[in-house]
């Protein structure tokens, strides 16, 4: 199967730098000054409080550092946990987590001058998604993280990397304390110092960076029980977003509505001037200015969404993680699952760099990206955005509109993955990618639907919680 | 309903995080184009954060800058911009 995660070159010469500052046996844990740790996260987003967790249970000392006052208020978007994720062992103690709203179907919704089409899709006997407040979420993960033995500093921003000998050891925060770290996983999402200071994170724009608007309207529980249910929404409409999707998802009493696009020449022009005009569009749509009729906006905001990984997620005794590391696909609107892999791949690996007392970036990257390129929800999400990405960059808005109408009558986006592989194969006589499509067709059936069994062990998690 | 930016702040000095490299900035003006809160505002010829208060730190302005002129750090702990129900 074809993805754009790098292969790993296993044979490539390790080097390793070790710091002079920094021990590396295990046994010196007890002679730590206050202000080293084995590993250092930074961020308590989705990755960060998975990772410090997972490192912490692994007997390890961790630091996680977070520059909101509350674990999540600083996160925009991240609305909805997969189930098709979820279900995978590492991460089915999330379940257990304050959930809003459990979603069991999806609407689309293709709205034209014309008319409008709607096709209701109900891709599962079972859950779905779990619709989430991060501003909840987020801070209960941090105190797991804590409750397992990580050691967790609030409104601390980390401004700076310290660097030794062209080895990152620690990080300097906002009010000049100085942590070490045998290993810094940075978690401290799209635009993170760490990995902008680390050369790893570069500027991006056009079609490698979305920007996007949210919106969040307070209808009260019944009233959202009553217009939304237990749906999420999409729709695709004139002038209210740019090659991308709008959609709404239901939380417990608010709706979050987000639309925006990508950050080239074509974002704002003509009336729109700004992310806010296509919202306003989208809420102006008389099929969703009724369904908030009433309601009220509790709050807005903003963010961008990175669409095309970094190069290199590791540096000597660094890796990147999350939205840090480019584990997002918002054009599938996914991102929460592959930040929460990730951190808990990344504290995987770090505890085996310590065991080997091999802090390279090749022995890091090795074992953080085993873990992702086995990971069955990573690659056909991947997988299904490339196939997808490429043919809606490429057409002009009517196409588009035309394309998503066969996806949609079509299955969604899994089939046009597929469809469009086979079909290419088939007209350039390549058996190769027509081989490709039926690999990626077979990889997907355990997560094509997530039935029955996915409901159980929601069930069994929250009779734990 | 017209989409109203009701954006919550942390109390407290956030400190200048955001900055423009006087010898880098050209005026061209992406950083107000792309910044939906109306921080960059034209002073002579070149750009500056002056509505630094109403940023929602979204990165945008560093992120388009094609001269490098935007400095973009990050608030104090526990300061800027906070948001609910994400």
């Amino acid at each position: 199967m074809r993805t754009k995660f790098p292969t790993i070159r296993r044979n490539e010469k390790r080097k390793t730098q070790p710091s002079q500052n920094i021990t590396n046996n295990k046994k010196d844990d007890l002679s730590m000054g206050n202000s080293e740790y084995d590993i250092i996260v930074v961020g308590a987003g989705c990755a960060g409080p998975a990772a410090a967790k997972k490192a912490a249970e692994l007997g390890l000392k961790v630091l996680l550092l977070e520059k909101s006052q509350k674990p999540g208020e600083k996160n925009v978007s991240g609305t909805c946990l997969n189930m098709a994720a979820l279900v995978d062992p590492d991460l089915q103690y999330l379940m257990k987590g304050p959930i809003e709203r459990e979603i069991t179907e999806m609407h689309t919704y293709m709205i034209t001058p014309e008319r409008t089409t709607m096709m209701r899709e109900t891709p599962s006997e079972g859950l779905i998604l779990l619709s989430v407040r991060r501003d909840e979420y987020d801070a209960w993960h941090t105190e797991e993280a804590k409750k397992a033995g990580a050691e967790v500093k609030l409104s601390t921003t980390v401004m700076d990397i310290i660097e030794e000998n062209g080895t990152i050891t620690g990080v300097v925060t906002d009010s000049g304390e100085k942590y070490f770290g045998k290993v810094i996983i940075d978690a401290a999402g799209v635009n993170s110092i760490i990995g902008r200071k680390a050369g790893l994170i570069p500027k991006r724009k056009g079609d490698k960076m979305i920007l996007y608007t949210i919106l969040n309207v307070w209808l009260g529980e019944e009233v959202v029980n009553e217009r939304f249910g237990n749906s999420i929404y999409y729709f695709l409409g004139p002038n209210t977003q740019h090659k991308t999707w709008p959609w709404i998802f239901p939380k417990k009493d608010v709706v979050t509505i987000g639309t925006g696009g990508y950050m080239d020449d074509d974002l704002f022009k003509g009336d729109i001037k700004s992310v806010n005009d296509y919202m306003q569009n989208l809420i102006d749509l008389p099929i969703i200015k009724e369904k908030l009729e009433g309601g009220k906006v509790e709050a807005w905001g903003l963010h961008l969404e990175f669409d095309e990984e970094v190069e290199k997620r590791t540096k000597d005794r660094l890796i990147l993680t999350g939205e840090a590391g480019g584990f997002v696909i918002p054009f599938l609107g996914e991102g929460m699952p592959e930040a929460l892999f990730t951190g808990i791949y990344a504290a995987e690996a770090a505890a085996k760099a310590i065991e080997a007392n091999d802090f390279s970036a090749e022995f890091l990257e090795e074992h953080f990206m085993s873990r992702i390129n086995e990971n069955v929800f990573m690659q056909s999400f991947r997988y299904i955005a490339d196939l997808n990405k490429k043919s809606i960059m490429s057409m002009p808005d009517q196409e588009i509109a035309a394309m998503m109408q066969n996806v949609v009558i079509g299955g969604g986006f899994i089939s046009n993955a597929i469809h469009t592989s086979w079909m290419k194969g088939a007209e350039e006589d390549d058996m190769g990618l027509v081989q490709d499509a039926k690999d990626f067709y077979d990889l997907i059936q355990p997560y094509r639907q997530v039935g029955s069994e996915s409901v159980e062990i929601y069930k069994k998690m929250r009779a734990e919680k | 309903m017209k989409v109203d930016m009701k954006v919550d702040y942390y109390p407290g000095d956030t400190g200048e995080f955001i900055k423009v490299d006087e010898e880098k900035c050209t005026g061209c003006g992406d950083c107000a184009k792309f910044c939906t809160r109306n921080v960059w505002v034209k002073d002579g010829e070149i750009y500056r954060p002056k509505n630094l208060k109403d940023c929602a730190e979204c990165g945008a302005c560093w992120n388009i800058c094609d001269f490098d002129a935007v400095i973009f750090g990050e608030p104090k702990g526990g300061t800027g911009v906070r948001f609910e129900f994400g």
